[in-house]
């Protein structure tokens, strides 16, 4: 059959080809049904997937907003509420020294003085508190300014040992020669670490000596200042080294029943360390004492070099202007404060005038009226940066006296925007009598713009100031306590401080002679006050040494370093002539 | 079973009897489809012994013996069809060891519903390996021609023994010993 032949198929096979077709496309329509079935689903995995991320992110973002929110608002209360603190605070300490100013009975002196130190006790932590949430609000900023590390150590010492727990205390400085005499750092910062080592190593020993270290190492560019607070005291074990630096932790501590401060001074310390990059910790062994140290990078100021440089701080001021009779308007809205300020301003015999709010005392200013503004800045109507604007806006310059602004505020806060309003100086609030007193010395006597500088403790990197280039000032600084030296200097100028030398030298070589014939005597009570006038004055002038055996003599404590009264007032004697010859040079 | 097997079992036997002779073997084998297979398909396996049924009867040759032609058969299309499997191969042992950890690896790309044999080996020398092939299927023959085929492509030439394993159903272990 022809269908049989080679190059034909049979009808049969044709129809199994037809049929092996049609399954084959029937399979693969399959095929693709599935696979769009299949594309489908992952689609949907793939947008459902895409929703459940969108969902989750959205989730995790308002919990973390709301975190955010609940740590800002947690921070911000801390903030109010240790500012709303220290505004009474600040009143409450005030009318305690207006007080202690005219009580004259020694039972409510020492009421008041009670009073004050717990004032005080409480103003350390309110302000620890506020240091703390700064940090944690992160708007915590660290100065750049000159530091003399021995200086610093030696005022710490000082303040230590003139509060009563620290005051029968040995402590005991070692400053190695290779310590840069000025470097770059925030001082106030390194001074409340330091000053917190040694008050916790007060508390935490009851005998032996506090031994202050300070060394260095590394080479020229990469100075690292260590800077150790050793004590004998009651020692930390494992366990308590790990939470020591924790927030509101404290140890507990057998030679005092009952807790002090808040927990937060180490946490604060170790943010500051930190926060300049260093490091902080402590060895300790318990029953042994503690070594608290920090080590921190510091750049060292070339005193050669800098000489010059800043001319105009080296200028010898004024001597200061008698401010009595100074007119001053006051501007501030709390009662308390204004009983405050009109009292401090009464007792310096200024002239003051009162303005309830920053309206008030804009319709009160006129050019001539005035020598002087203290303007308070939180006020009601109108605050004092725009009633200081105000004031810049409508009279002429040469019109308008010195500005002080008063403030409770954080003090970096405002300080650009009073800068910018054409305040002088900022003055933290709550002000302590003399400091007040000092910075109105300083603004009526002219020292206006080194005034500002150190109150708004400028955040560019200063360079060391010039040194004085005279003979005798120099050498006078040698005796003096650096810090001390540059502020009398800054303020009465080299003369003025020369003048305040020798009437310091004769007025102490007088009481140390009345002191010597006194001790003679054996009259104790006059030996203890011409050895506390005698105290004050060498604490005024920044002669450490001075001070201390004063002191010592005033306490009764002369044998602790097995000397007598006598010796110990030769010692100050000797210490004077060395005085006389560096002024007569 | 896919169909690429029947499709290729027909060809053979068209090759072997001519068209009229797997006309007529098909019409008698009573297959479910009528011998309608496609590649992509798949098919009992009852189908493909049905089909060496129907020709050894047409041919008077054994069952066994057409398994054994298909295997050859088989290799052949293999190696014409999938070149890349032999590429790296230098010899029979090697491919034998890769059906299992290559081939059928891609065999399921493509076929993940295919129901595939074990082939476990054991290479006791470079001249004696041992290959256990586990499947449900009765398809012993169809493997040594398989194995014969692969021996031939390498040019190899050797022994392959069969042997039952008495305690596991389904399994045959060959054992391939190669002379040259």
């Amino acid at each position: 059959m022809s269908e049989n032949t080679d190059d034909r198929v049979s009808r049969r096979r044709y129809e199994r080809e037809k049929a092996a077709r049609a399954e084959a496309e029937a399979l693969l329509e399959a095929k693709s049904r599935d696979l769009f079935l299949a594309n489908q689903k992952l689609e949907k995995y793939s947008t459902d997937l895409e929703q459940a991320v969108l969902e989750r992110t959205a989730e995790v973002r308002l919990a973390l907003e709301r975190t955010e929110a609940a740590s800002a608002a947690r921070s911000r209360f801390l903030a109010t509420m240790s500012h709303e603190i220290r505004t009474p605070l600040g009143g409450l300490l005030g009318m305690i020294d207006l007080l202690e100013m005219d009580e004259r009975e020694p039972e409510k002196l020492e009421l008041l003085n009670y009073a004050k130190t717990a004032g005080i006790g409480l103003s350390k932590i309110v302000n620890d508190v506020l240091d703390f949430s700064k940090m944690e609000a992160g708007v915590f900023l660290f100065e750049e300014e000159n530091v003399d590390i021995r200086a610093l150590i030696e005022s710490v010492k000082i303040l230590a040992t003139s509060h009563e727990t620290g005051s029968d205390r040995q402590i005991v400085t070692k400053v190695s020669d290779s310590v840069p005499k000025l470097f770059l750092g925030d001082a106030t910062r390194i001074r409340q670490v330091v000053s917190n080592f040694v008050s916790n190593a007060i508390r935490y020993s009851f005998d032996g000596p506090i031994i202050i270290k300070a060394t260095t190492k590394g080479d020229a560019d990469n100075t690292i200042l260590r800077l150790e607070v050793e004590d004998f005291g009651v020692g930390i074990d494992a366990d308590g080294i790990s939470n020591l630096f924790k927030d509101f932790t404290q140890i507990s501590n057998p030679l005092t029943a009952a807790a002090q401060g808040a927990g937060l001074g180490l946490a604060i310390c170790k943010r500051i360390i930190n926060g300049v990059g260093g490091e902080i910790s402590v060895e300790s062994t318990l029953g042994e004492g503690s070594t608290f140290w920090f080590e921190i990078e510091i750049e060292t100021v070339d005193m050669i070099d800098a000489t010059g440089s800043d001319g105009a701080s080296s200028d010898p001021k004024l001597p200061p202007e008698v401010i009595h009779g100074t007119r001053v308007l006051i501007a501030e809205d709390n009662t308390i404060n204004q009983k405050l300020l009109l009292t401090y301003a009464d007792r310096m015999g200024l002239i003051a005038d009162l303005a309830e709010n920053g309206s008030v005392a804009l319709q009160k200013f006129a050019p001539g009226k005035y020598d002087l503004i203290l303007m308070d800045i939180a006020m009601p109507v109108m605050d004092g940066l725009e009633a200081t604007r105000r004031i810049r806006d409508k009279w002429e310059q040469d019109q308008i006296p010195p500005i002080l602004a008063l403030t409770a505020h954080v003090m970096d806060a405002i300080e650009d925007e009073a800068e910018q309003v054409g305040i002088d100086r900022i003055l933290s609030k709550p002000i302590p009598f003399q400091d007040l007193k000092s910075a109105i010395e300083d603004v009526v006597a002219g020292g206006l713009k080194s005034g500002l500088q150190e109150a708004r403790t400028s955040a560019k990197p200063r360079k060391a100031k010039a040194q004085p280039e005279t003979g005798d000032a120099r050498s006078l600084m040698d005796l003096m306590a650096p810090d001390v030296h540059k502020h009398l200097v800054d303020m009465f100028g080299l003369d003025g401080l020369s003048d305040f030398a020798e009437k310091f030298l004769l007025d102490s070589s007088n009481r140390i002679a009345k002191l010597i014939a006194a001790n003679e005597n054996g009259d104790a009570a006059e030996v203890n006050a011409q050895a506390h006038s005698l105290k004050g004055a060498a604490l005024a002038l920044g002669f450490p040494d001075m001070a201390d055996w004063a002191k010592k003599i005033e306490l009764g404590e002369t044998e602790k370093e097995d000397m007598t009264v006598r010796e110990t007032a030769e010692k100050f004697s000797a210490k004077l002539t060395e005085l006389s010859a560096i002024l007569k040079h | 079973m896919k169909g690429v097997v029947f499709v290729e079992l027909l060809k053979m036997a068209e090759d072997a009897f001519g068209e009229n002779a797997v006309d007529s073997v098909i019409d008698k084998a009573d297959l479910e489809n009528g011998g309608a297979f496609t590649t992509v398909g798949n098919y009992p396996c009852s189908e493909l012994v049905k089909i060496v049924v129907a020709f050894s009867e047409h041919s008077g040759l054994s069952p066994e013996v057409l398994q054994i032609k298909f295997g050859h058969w088989m290799m052949g299309f293999f190696i014409e069809h999938y070149p890349e499997f032999f590429k790296d191969k230098t010899s029979a042992f090697a491919l034998l060891e890769s059906v299992d950890q290559e081939i059928h690896v891609e065999v399921r790309k493509l076929y993940p519903d295919a129901e595939l044999p074990r082939f476990d080996t054991m290479r006791h020398s470079d001249s004696h390996l041992t290959m256990v092939y586990s499947s449900p299927r009765p398809l012993d023959s169809f493997c040594q021609g398989l194995i014969e085929a692969c021996l031939l492509h390498f040019g190899e030439e050797g022994e392959i023994a069969r042997t039952l394993d008495p305690t596991t159903e389904n399994t045959i272990t060959f054992d391939v010993t190669t002379t040259a």
